[in-house]
């Protein structure tokens, strides 16, 4: 009888979902190959490339995911209620942002039957251990922030007084831990002094990345607001977009800064120009994700309009993933002449997780009342009612 | 890390690129030694290629394993604490611990940990100075052992390094001034003295700080930000509440509806049924 009820609500789905399922079932079976036959036949990592596409895409990702806290930072701490309506979504963005990473790792660790080991076996100078340690802790309190949209209507909406009433130390708790695992996951590059190109190693990476993942974030919440427009005909009051791409320019502007003053300071401003490739790799990333977007977003115009918000959050988003991927692969220096360009297994198994991903998010859009505090998009639209949902969510920490 | 050496005596390695032939006897006795296969070594050659114009050739070639640094970067950077370094000086590999992470291989400065690509459940290849060999009463590492021209030397790491520099004095148009190890990446319990520039023979040339130290500069500071981040966000949370309060008791409007709805999303029914 249950079985019957989910088989009749599958047949109900639309043909998108099937497609997107077929994606990420065959990249999850290159997933399950790649398990079975260790990673020399499946990726084209090496000795001089240890590291590839699949640690970028988590860079990115991560990064990407940024918005989660920095939404629930200026919710919940900074009292920015008229954002409200961003957090359920942009939450549950994150946490399947998470979850992918962690199964893409899962697929990265050459001892995928030892996962748990770095739980047991800490030492606690390893960057790399904090960077797993935080991600495990925060995706359990994306969980719990998430929690009220899958309790709402079930049995079990007993217990979320209990949980609102813990949200304000959690999410403390979870900005916490992101603005350590943001900065660490720049602090992975810091031990890798002779291979990282000048450009961009440097002991203030953890900052750059913590500043720039802020950046990502946001764009990350108002690009998906424009989209979630258009897919699921939910989005956000135009004058919360307005105000959440308005932080933009002066996050990239602390970026922009510090990174070209760090430069200054060790006196490598001038291979900028110099450094053939990595010069056009450190310029792109810089005029892609930084200038452009300062420059965007500095118009009123373009922050109240849902194409320039797209746009401009478009060119941070973009900045962002270059700059993860110069820092975690372009700009390490080859060993020997050796370079590295990802196998098609790999690039397979990362549109499978990506795939399953969207699958999930939609899912759940579909069947949770994930955009309740969002305003619907009616026919007529423009005459957006403001929500009534965002009066005050922190008063039970009294 | 190093403040116990006095107790304990360090070993080393001493190799002279002048006496190397290039026999890649040391290879093949690492191989069988530690039962791996010859093409994932412990140990292989660095060598300039032949250079110069004919009759005038010359070639030269040294042995290359593990540094075994006083600090080194990869024991820093192991997620499970696989790499150790011992009190004898080996940095040491704990093949059950290893998760297979590879961060050790980009955190080498040396280039040194390979990795059993074509494995199903693969670990990391990495010279131990046969610390098993070592154990059971042999007196050098296999490679040592082996090479027919004493281009290896094995003993204490004091030692090695004393006649390293001696080596240098004694021939000074010999060799190049420079004992590579000594200061590299903050010092390594491995010698080299050549003839050529180590630049030439393929070495990396890092700096003189472990990236390890630099590393822990930074990973050490996660408790005070992590403090700081945490009393920050607190402090900033119930000032902006302290100061709304005061607000809304000049106001005295609004108050008692937004205590009994915390997030009025949960508690507003009719917003439910919309859809």
């Amino acid at each position: 009888m249950f079985i019957k009820k989910i088989v009749n609500e599958i047949k109900s789905l639309s043909v998108g979902y099937f497609i997107v399922a077929a994606i990420a079932a065959a990249g999850l079976a290159v997933g399950a190959y790649r398990l079975y036959a260790g990673l020399g036949e499946t990726t084209n990592l090496s000795k001089a490339f240890p590291w590839g596409i699949w640690i970028s895409f988590d860079l990115s990702t991560v990064a990407f995911s940024g918005g989660a806290f920095t939404l629930a930072a200026l919710v919940y701490v900074f009292h920015l209620h008229e954002l409200h309506p961003a957090v359920r979504p942009t939450v549950l963005a994150g946490l399947i942002g998470y979850s992918s990473v962690l199964v893409i790792l899962f697929m990265d660790l050459g001892r995928w039957d030892r996962f748990y080991h770095f739980l047991i076996y800490p030492n606690l100078n390893s960057a790399l251990f904090e960077v797993s340690w935080c991600i495990a802790l925060y995706s359990t309190i994306l969980i719990y922030e998430l929690s009220p949209v899958f309790l709402k209507n079930s049995r079990f909406s007993g217990v979320l007084p209990i949980i609102e009433k813990w949200t304000i130390p959690l999410v403390i708790a979870g900005v916490t831990l992101s603005t350590l695992h943001q900065s660490s996951l720049g602090t992975l590059f810091v031990i890798m002094s002779s291979r990282l190109h000048p450009l961009w190693y440097s002991m203030l990476l953890p900052v750059f990345f913590l500043i720039l993942s802020l950046a990502a974030g946001l764009a990350m919440v108002t690009a998906g607001a424009v989209i979630s427009y258009w897919v699921f005909k939910r989005t956000l009051p135009e004058h919360v977009m307005a105000e959440l791409v308005w932080f933009i320019p002066w996050v990239l502007g602390v970026y922009l800064v510090l990174k070209l003053g760090e430069l200054e300071i060790t006196d490598e401003l001038h291979l900028m120009f110099s450094s053939g490739m990595y010069s056009v790799l450190f310029l792109a990333e810089l005029i892609i994700g930084v200038l452009i977007p300062i420059i965007l977003f500095s118009f009123k115009k373009v922050r109240h309009n849902r194409v320039g918000v797209l746009v401009g959050a478009g060119f941070v988003l973009a900045g962002t993933v270059l700059n993860r991927f110069n820092v975690s692969w372009f700009a390490m220096r080859p060993v020997n002449g050796e370079v590295y360009s990802p196998h098609w297994m790999e690039v397979a198994i990362l549109v499978g997780v990506v795939a399953t991903a969207v699958l999930a998010y939609s899912l759940v859009a579909h069947y949770f009342p994930l955009f309740d505090e969002t305003v619907v998009v009616t026919p007529a639209q423009e005459h957006i009612r403001k929500p009534r949902a965002v009066l005050s969510p922190e008063a039970t920490g009294d | 890390m190093s403040e116990n050496n006095t107790t304990q005596k360090e070993f080393g390695f001493l190799i002279d690129a002048s006496r190397c032939i290039d026999c890649r006897a040391c290879l093949v006795a690492c191989s069988v030694e530690n039962e791996v296969p010859n093409d994932i070594s412990r140990i292989w050659i660095k060598e300039t290629g032949v250079t110069g114009q004919f009759p005038d050739l010359s070639r030269y070639s040294a042995p290359y394993h593990c540094m075994h640094c006083d600090d080194p970067s990869c024991v820093s950077a192991c997620t499970v604490g696989a790499l150790q370094k011992s009190d004898s000086g080996i940095v040491t590999y704990d093949a059950d611990r290893c998760i297979g992470c590879r961060y050790c291989m980009y955190a080498c400065p040396f280039h040194v940990p390979n990795f059993e690509w074509d494995v199903r459940f693969p670990l990391i290849v990495k010279c131990d100075m046969c610390v098993s060999r070592l154990a059971a009463g042999e007196g050098e590492p296999a490679c040592a052992a082996t090479c027919p021209t004493d281009a290896i030397m094995y003993g204490e790491k004091s030692s090695m390094l004393a006649q390293a520099h001696q080596r240098i004095e004694l021939n000074p148009d010999k060799y190049v001034d420079h004992v590579y190890g000594e200061t590299e990446n903050g010092g390594t319990a491995t010698f080299y003295v050549s003839p050529v520039p180590f630049e030439e023979m393929g070495f990396p040339t890092g700096g003189i700080v472990s990236s390890a130290y630099t590393n822990r500069l930074v990973t050490h500071g996660t408790p005070a930000v992590a403090g700081a981040v945490a009393i920050g966000l607190s402090g900033i949370y119930l000032t902006i509440k302290h100061h709304e309060e005061a607000m809304a008791g000049l106001g005295e409007e609004a108050h008692g509806e937004t205590a009994v709805s915390p997030s009025p999303a949960e508690t507003d029914p009719d917003q439910a049924t919309e859809e």
